[in-house]
């Protein structure tokens, strides 16, 4: 134990001194922070205006409030993928370095230096995706304050969850990976793709329906819409309370992918918490298998 | 002396390139062993295996009489190695980078501290522990480099390549560590390098050419095998040096001769006392052996 303690501080160490891959984690969420003060949250102001459809007043603290939590959960959604590609880009960094080699002339096993790099860069995301959490929070307690203390605890659950798919798919990723170059395409085509096909840019119900479908098979998109239920459950429950009526709030939660749809079937909570700790058991068997496999090979 | 490294009919392939074939030799406790090449020789190859770093094809590696087939853990923890280029962690302080390394053969805790502080006083880099390894001058992070492939006291030093690119200075500083260190601790150091006068003062000498063994021997042997011995006359006219010989060398204030040995050149000097008066009898240069068994000349082009 203390030595997986000791390199997985030293891979942690690494990562937050390595500003190149530090700063590059960051790009997605600040790309994303930009488009919503640019432009992306008065277009879904105007968005949930029409869903309301002059139904009810609404308080700007309300409006904000849902602006809000759209923005912090789509944040957070493409953090805990992003930040979790590029700690774990240590490993490949070693590999092209071949500091690797360094490691692997010592009595250690690579499952010991595998299961470092995994910890590592879990912390490494948890760290990062936390502290963006509390900074989210602060800003909706600023723009309006309607999440509860259950739902934030939810919020860490679904970043935990979602930061450990991330770590998990990164591992598998990099396993294969061995030069500088590839970390450059890897870490480009992730931070510009994800926010995408996450929902984080642009609502998932805004896509073409055949899209949507396939969406609807990556296990990302349900850690996107429990962050987002739980970050906007407030702000629906304070609509249903102020008189809006269900359809026109169901609409609003249809349109910011509260409510997902496979083949027209709508998902529950649980069920979307069942497909995204399944995929985290599934990618973490496939991470392990890829280094038992190594081992034997190396045999 | 006992042999701490055999490497028995040792053969590697990569594709259609046979990187390693067919080479044996023994290396003795204690020896300064010389590893001789240009790039692509096999001699990285042949460390890396030894190292259990790279699968061989066929052959057998014992190294302090385990098995590499069987007992690589015990080899690895009998090994220090110091690459050729540094493969520290550049944005980490010299201890945490040996702490890591540490931890990786269980050293931890107060047992990490004795050992570094030992090593600290043993390389001179006391001063340095605290300091990001890249804000460290070449000469410095080679001598934490060292420090690293010692950190678990081993019985074998694999250094490959490991002045390329010092200056002379800092150079001369490794080699005087890494000879107080043989003294010392009766460290076997096992040594790749394409510095000439460093093979020189190996105890042994293999070259390698395309992966082939292509000469073994001390540094004495293979001179007087491959090479022949250098007499320099100053004082002399041209006359006299054609008395002995039509093919000798100008050279600054003299003519240097090659003759086939030594017993020539003292036979010489007892037939021409008048003219050997003021002169210099040196044996041929490690280049020169290198040129001979490989018709290639290490040191030109930068190559190993």
């Amino acid at each position: 134990m203390k030595q997986l303690s000791i390199l997985i501080k030293r891979n942690v160490k690494l990562f937050f001194k390595d500003k190149g891959m530090f700063f590059t984690s960051l790009i997605t969420p600040a790309i994303l922070l930009v488009l919503y003060v640019t432009f992306l949250g008065n277009i879904y102001k105007d968005s949930f205006l029409n869903a309301i459809n002059g139904f009810a007043v609404v308080k700007d603290k309300l409006i904000n409030g849902c602006v809000g939590g759209q923005l912090i959960s789509s944040i957070l959604a493409v953090s805990c993928i992003t930040v979790a590609f590029c700690s774990n880009m240590l490993m490949v960094q070693d590999k092209a370095n071949n500091t690797i080699n360094d490691l692997l002339i010592a009595p250690v096993k690579p499952q010991m230096l595998a299961l470092s790099y995994f910890i590592a860069t879990e912390i490494s995301t948890l760290i990062i995706c936390y502290i963006s959490t509390t900074i989210c929070l602060g800003y909706i307690a600023i723009v309006g304050w309607y999440i509860s203390f259950v739902e934030i605890l939810l919020i860490l659950l679904d970043v935990f969850l979602l930061s450990m798919m991330g770590t998990a798919i990164s591992s598998i990723i990099n396993f294969f990976l061995t030069t500088q170059g590839q970390i450059s395409a890897v870490g480009s085509i992730i931070s510009a793709g994800y926010g995408f096909i996450s929902g984080a840019y642009m609502p998932i119900s805004s896509f073409p329906l055949g899209l949507q479908k396939v969406i609807m098979f990556l296990p990302g998109t349900y850690g996107t819409s429990l962050l987002r239920n739980h970050a906007l459950n407030g702000v629906f429950n304070e609509m249903s309370n102020s008189g809006f009526p269900i359809d026109a709030v169901n609409n609003i939660k249809n349109s910011v992918d509260c409510n997902l749809y496979f083949f027209s079937k709508q998902v529950p909570i649980f069920v979307m918490y069942i497909v995204l700790i399944c995929a985290v058991l599934l990618f973490l068997g496939i991470y392990i298998l890829l280094n038992v496999l190594k081992f034997k090979k190396s045999k | 002396m006992e042999n701490i490294i055999e490497i028995e009919n040792l053969n590697k392939s990569f594709k259609d390139v046979l990187a390693v074939n067919n080479v044996s030799f023994k290396v003795k406790k204690g020896q300064l062993f010389a590893f001789l090449g240009v790039n692509g020789a096999g001699k990285s190859t042949t460390i890396n295996i030894i190292c259990g770093n790279i699968k061989k094809d066929s052959g057998r590696v014992f190294v302090n009489g385990y098995d590499l087939d069987t007992q690589l853990f015990d080899i690895k923890s009998k090994i220090g190695v110091v690459f050729q280029n540094s493969v520290l962690d550049k944005s980490l302080t010299v201890l945490d980078n040996l702490r890591s390394r540490a931890s990786l053969y269980k050293i931890y805790n107060d047992e990490f501290l004795k050992r570094v502080k030992e090593l600290a006083q043993l390389l001179d880099f006391e001063h340095l522990l605290n300091r990001t390894v890249n804000k460290l001058s070449g000469g410095e992070r080679r001598r934490v480099d060292i420090a690293r492939s010692l950190i678990h006291n081993p019985e074998i030093l694999i250094l490959d390549e490991p002045t390329t690119g010092l200056d002379p200075q800092s150079r001369k500083t490794l080699w005087n560590v890494i000879s107080n260190l043989r003294k010392s601790q009766n460290l076997t150091v096992f040594l790749t390098t394409h510095y000439m006068e460093e093979a020189s003062d190996a105890d042994y000498v293999v070259i390698l050419d395309s992966g082939k063994i292509v000469a073994n021997g001390t540094p004495l042997e293979l001179k007087n095998f491959y090479t022949g011995d250098y007499i320099t006359l100053y004082g002399v006219d041209l006359q006299q040096v054609q008395k002995i010989t039509d093919d000798f060398t100008v050279v600054n204030g003299g003519y240097k001769i090659l003759v086939p040995n030594t017993k020539i050149a003292t036979q010489l000097i007892i037939k021409y006392p008048e003219i050997f008066v003021d002169y210099e009898i040196v044996k041929g240069k490690m280049d020169d052996v290198f040129l001979a068994v490989t018709g290639k000349k290490i040191m030109e082009n930068n190559q190993k």
